[in-house]
């Protein structure tokens, strides 16, 4: 890491820092969203950024952290959130191994198909198994019923609400940071570097002796682990689950993240979680048109920037850079 | 036979209290007190009222959600035009579309409240949607009057002590109930059912409480057939063929929205309505044009939240008149249960907030507006509502009735003679009968009462 | 037995409609290599602009003469395809996968506000269309001869689709530049000319779908989004880029939902999604599909 980036990540992280001070409660939850979400786009880009594999299917593994969530609360009892963590992981974890051996035998459109198809039938069983799953109606999380940090704070009585997220966005941004320094780790290492080697160039990867069916199964696991916690930190804030997390358009949103802010950049898709739940709210409060006013946004931003907003901003930075070595 | 029928007809309505035949209301034509203006005491701020209303815009579900709106505008438009609550407050709603998904609303519903200020909220339709989003009105302390999203869950498990959060329409459990009454009294003969549910929350409920009612009304009947299509499917056939091929004599059909106008098409298409009688929860939910001429008669039309436009009669219940002409007018076309419901809502805050005014003065704060809404009473255009104050829902009485074109409507209407109006004490669990547990497979509360306390009607 | 006979029927006309959509579906994807999200939404386009102009001509036509409004819909639905592949979808040829399936589903959202804004929420219907052709009688039950009649235009179109691909100067381009466009191009094909002109087909046969469906069914807002998933199970079951894979995977997919509902009811969705998995795991190409 450079001195410049290192810099720019620590300003970055000292305005997070001070955001609920100057920010009020609702703000805050939002970006609490915002965060979690980053947290799936982390996990999703290793594969598309970094394998060269589109999964139209990382719905399964958000709704799997957060139904682990909801399952552990309903019926052990359970109300840690490392508790949850832990388990939401191991679930997560499970199911990415399981579905990564069928899905990483292939590549492109039908890698894409593939993991759809799978999180598919996990939508139906939510949907269907409605006596252990409720259905529709999904399972409440409530967050006055959470403890954190081993159960020295919890969430009682009025005001709960206000308390809760003031406390829940710091927890949440630790645990951000703690997967931005892993994810950037594992990107770096020799690992991630072969990765994009398999991305690059399979046949020339493959001559040099990698197993690429091992190496891909292994950034699915991983894709699925980061993009599990995402959804077993996104539960207390939407205070239920239901199938609609694990629903294809669910998936489309997370293509959206990494699209958005960019897939070929480190930091794109973390951006482009953030906004476009900023992007989301906003289109839905101001019109009741808010689908045709996404997929416009989609449209123009697909067309005119394929970059992603933080690729297109690099790009500019660099040409400015360049200009100002010129005139210099 | 015929005469042996009509007794038993007579025998079921007397056990409810239940009326046949537009002579439903029996306290009719009360006058009405909302012009009775009483002068606001103390000092009202002008600052406007906001409101927030998350309702279906888009999406097969805008059928009922459309009308609430529209409902919510107009008697946003009335009050507004008369100076505002309390002669002041002019009302300001924003909407927002409730088919952006439950997370989605309770995201906007937070922005309602934190971001927006609202000071109350209204609307929901999704029966998936009040459970979500009654937490989030309590622990926002917002007041909120969902005027749909009638699941009983709301109460029994969801919100089971409600403070800040109020329901104007019936519960759930009402509509298989009343369907099972309406279907037990016109074909008493029935034993053989088939059912046709959307496969989610609504569909099993109604499936539930129209077996369990039907079997305590006409003992010795029998499930032949279950039919479970997901919302939103639009090709019937093979589940109509396979009704046909069980024989019942009567299909439950909760099926609702496109998904009915869809059904009904194609069954009339195959024979269906010629081989079976047919009772619907929500025939007769969605706006009234968009079930067409061809709709059989003697279907019995049910709409959910116990208001068709037709009913309280003009002669008998004048506040339903006037509202209909007045919904026309603005609209262009007739109101649904959800413009009732919506319209509802917003008096009913309106006569709360005038009740607060008059006992503390000034602009009421929450608790005392609260105070007032608990055990309230309003006349509404589908007749009196009261609120009742153990578990804030919204009772009116319970009414369904059998499909007939009249003449002067583009759309099937109800038949007069055939309309059934139950006091909905009589179908629905008492207050403090003891809430299910909090396990989804727990039934309702009103099934246990039922399963307890409703006698067995004599085998045939 | 008349009710097995119903039931094939139903699950034959069905497998028309699935078979007119996954068909468009999969042409577009064999000759320009996009995977099409916004699909559904030309089939939903093709049923309500056939309802709304079956209404609007009503008092001016016969009842059966209305007909006519049937192609006429899909190709109200083939021109606009025609219009927007230049506009939206060509710049995307060289992009990514990803790129396409998320323009395409930005069109997706787009379209289905489209309908709303122009028809608004109360659903179309067409029926009389249905009506003016009776009914015969299967074994005692009632039968609208409609549903026959586009089983056979199911059928027709089938057998259109397959003798213009493989029987036609322009099917033999359209071949060989599925098989490889730089190619085809370096022939001297006009590879551009080409891809608009297989978009509009596959919308055609999306609107033609919805233009089959809408009479005997209603035109209701959501109905794109609804076929859009059923159509991507029947292509990945048959093969993506496949016609007969398309006619296999609606026939499979028809009669395993028929048989579904009549005796598993709770299975219809999971069966189909089961399926299709299962299929992808055997061959990840489909069972006509061909290797990437």
């Amino acid at each position: 890491m450079n001195r410049r980036r290192a810099a720019l990540a620590a300003f970055v992280l000292i305005v997070l820092a001070l955001v609920p001070a100057f920010a009020g409660t609702y703000q805050t939850q939002l970006l609490t969203y915002g965060l979690t979400l980053a947290i799936a786009a982390l996990g999703f880009n290793l594969l598309l950024g970094y394998t060269g594999l589109l999964s139209f299917g990382h719905s399964a593994y958000f709704g799997a952290g957060a139904y682990a969530v909801a399952l552990m609360m309903r019926y052990w009892g359970i109300a840690s959130m490392e508790l949850f963590i832990l388990g939401g992981i191991v679930f997560s974890a499970a199911l990415a191994a399981l579905f990564g051996v069928v899905c990483v035998r292939h590549t492109r459109i039908f890698f894409a198909i593939l993991t759809l198809a799978l999180s598919q039938v996990l939508w139906t069983l939510a949907y269907k198994f409605f006596w252990i799953t409720g259905g529709t109606d999904g399972l409440r999380v409530p967050f006055s019923k959470l403890t954190l940090l081993g159960g020295l704070v919890d969430f009682p009585g009025a005001d709960a609400f206000a308390r809760f997220i003031s406390f829940y966005y710091y927890y949440v941004l630790v645990v951000f940071c703690v997967c931005v320094a892993l994810m950037w780790l594992i990107v770096h290492s020799p690992f991630g570097k072969t990765l994009q080697a398999i991305r690059d160039n399979e046949t020339r990867a493959r001559f040099l002796g990698v197993r690429i069916w091992r190496y891909r199964w292994l950034a699915f696991l991983v894709s699925g682990i980061f993009t599990g916690l995402a959804g077993i930190l996104w539960v207390p804030l939407n205070g239920l689950t239901t199938p609609d997390i694990l629903y294809w358009p669910q998936s489309g949103k997370i293509v959206f993240f990494a699209v958005l802010g960019g897939f070929r950049n480190f930091s794109g898709p973390i951006v482009g979680a953030v906004i476009f739940n900023y992007l989301e709210v906003y289109a839905i409060a101001a019109t009741e048109y808010w689908q045709l006013m996404l997929g416009a946004i989609l449209i123009i931003l697909v067309t005119f920037l394929p970059a992603g907003i933080v690729g297109s901003a690099a790009r500019l930075g660099e040409r400015f850079k360049r200009k100002e070595r010129a005139s210099a | 036979m015929d005469k042996e029928r009509g007794q038993e007809r007579r025998s079921f309505l007397k056990q409810f209290g239940a009326t046949l035949g537009a002579a439903g209301l029996g306290a009719a034509g009360l006058p009405h007190s909302a012009n009775a203006a009483v002068k606001p005491k103390g000092n009202i701020p002008d600052k406007a009222l906001k409101v927030g209303h998350i309702t279906f815009l888009t999406g097969p579900a805008e059928l009922l959600g459309g009308p609430g709106q529209r409902g919510h505008v107009l008697a946003q438009e009335e009050i507004n035009a008369q100076g505002g609550l309390l002669g002041k407050r002019k009302i300001e709603t924003i909407f927002a579309d409730e088919a952006a998904g439950t997370d989605a609303n309770v995201k906007e519903l937070r922005r309602m409240k934190l971001s927006e200020g609202i000071n109350l909220f209204t609307g929901v339709i999704s029966s998936g949607n009040t459970p979500a989003l009654g937490p989030v009105a309590e622990e926002l302390k917002v007041l909120t009057l969902f005027n749909d999203g009638c699941t009983d869950f709301l109460f029994d498990k969801a919100v089971p002590n409600p403070k800040y959060t109020f329901r104007v329409t019936n519960i759930q459990s009402a509509d298989g109930v009343t369907a099972a009454i309406g279907a037990a009294t016109h074909w008493p003969k029935a034993r053989r059912i088939a059912s046709l549910q959307p496969d989610y929350s609504y569909g099993r409920n109604v499936f539930e409480h129209f077996v369990l009612a039907m079997g305590k009304l006409l003992p010795g009947t029998e499930v032949v057939s279950e039919s479970w299509p997901k919302l939103g499917t639009t090709d019937f056939t093979s589940h109509i063929t396979k009704i046909l091929s069980a024989k019942p004599d009567v299909l439950v059909a909760g099926v609702w929205g496109g998904d009915y106008v869809a059904f009904y098409k194609q069954a009339l298409r195959y024979g269906l309505f010629d081989k079976m009688k047919v009772a619907t929860t929500l025939a007769f939910g969605g706006t009234p044009h968009a079930i067409g001429k061809d709709h059989p008669e003697g279907v019995l039309a049910g709409v959910h939240a116990n208001y068709h436009f037709l009913y309280p009669s003009a002669e008998r219940w004048p506040i339903n008149k006037s509202f209909v002409e007045r919904y026309y007018k603005r609209w262009k076309e007739y109101p649904s249960f959800e413009s009732d419901g919506a319209y509802t809502a917003l008096y009913l805050y309106k006569q709360a907030v005038e009740k607060a005014n008059q006992l503390v003065g000034g602009w009421p704060d929450d608790d005392a507006i609260i105070a007032m809404l608990e055990g309230a009473g309003i006349d509404a255009p589908a007749g009196y509502l009261y609120v009742r104050a153990d578990n804030h829902q919204g009772y009116k009485d319970a009414v369904t009735g059998l499909s007939k074109n009249l003449p002067g409507y583009d759309f099937p209407v109800w038949d007069a003679a055939s309309i059934i109006s139950i006091p909905i004490r009589s179908i629905t669990a008492p207050p403090n009968w003891p809430k299910p547990g909090q396990g989804h497979n727990e039934s309702t509360a009103a099934a246990d009462w039922i399963k307890k306390t409703w006698p067995t009607a004599k085998a045939a | 037995m008349e009710i097995v006979a119903l039931q094939v029927l139903n699950s034959l006309f069905y497998a028309a409609v699935l078979f007119l959509i996954a068909a468009g579906l999969s042409l577009i994807f064999g000759v320009m290599g996009i995977v099409n999200m916004a699909h559904g939404s030309f089939y939903a386009l093709g049923a309500y602009i056939t309802a709304w102009s079956v209404a609007a001509a009503a008092g001016a036509f016969a009842p059966a003469a209305l007909f006519i409004f049937l192609p006429l819909g899909a190709i109200a639905v083939a021109l606009i395809g025609l219009a927007i592949e230049p506009t939206l979808i060509r710049p995307f040829y060289r992009r990514p996968e990803e790129y396409q399936l998320l323009v395409t589903f930005g069109l997706l959202l787009v379209l289905d506000d489209v309908i709303r804004l122009v028809w608004g929420g109360t659903p179309l219907t067409a029926s009389r269309l249905v009506d003016s052709f009776g009914l015969v009688q299967v074994g005692g039950l009632p039968y609208p001869v409609y549903n026959l009649l586009m089983i056979g235009v199911g059928i027709a179109a089938a057998a259109a689709l397959w003798a213009f691909v493989y029987r036609t100067k322009f099917g033999v381009l359209l071949r060989a530049t599925a098989q490889d466009r730089r190619m085809a191009a370096a022939l001297g094909i006009d590879v551009g000319r080409i891809y608009v002109l297989a978009f509009g087909l596959g919308c055609f046969m999306a609107g033609l779908a919805g233009a089959i469906v809408v009479p005997s069914q209603a035109a209701v807002l959501g109905m794109g989004v609804e076929v859009l998933v059923i159509a991507f199970v029947v292509v990945v079951i048959g093969g993506l880029g496949s016609l007969e894979g398309a006619l296999v995977g609606a026939l499979i997919v028809s009669a395993l939902r028929t048989i579904t509902i009549q005796f598993w009811e709770e299975f219809e969705l999971a069966a189909l999604y089961l399926i299709a998995a299962i299929v992808l795991l055997i061959r990840p190409t489909g069972l006509f599909g061909r290797k990437a």
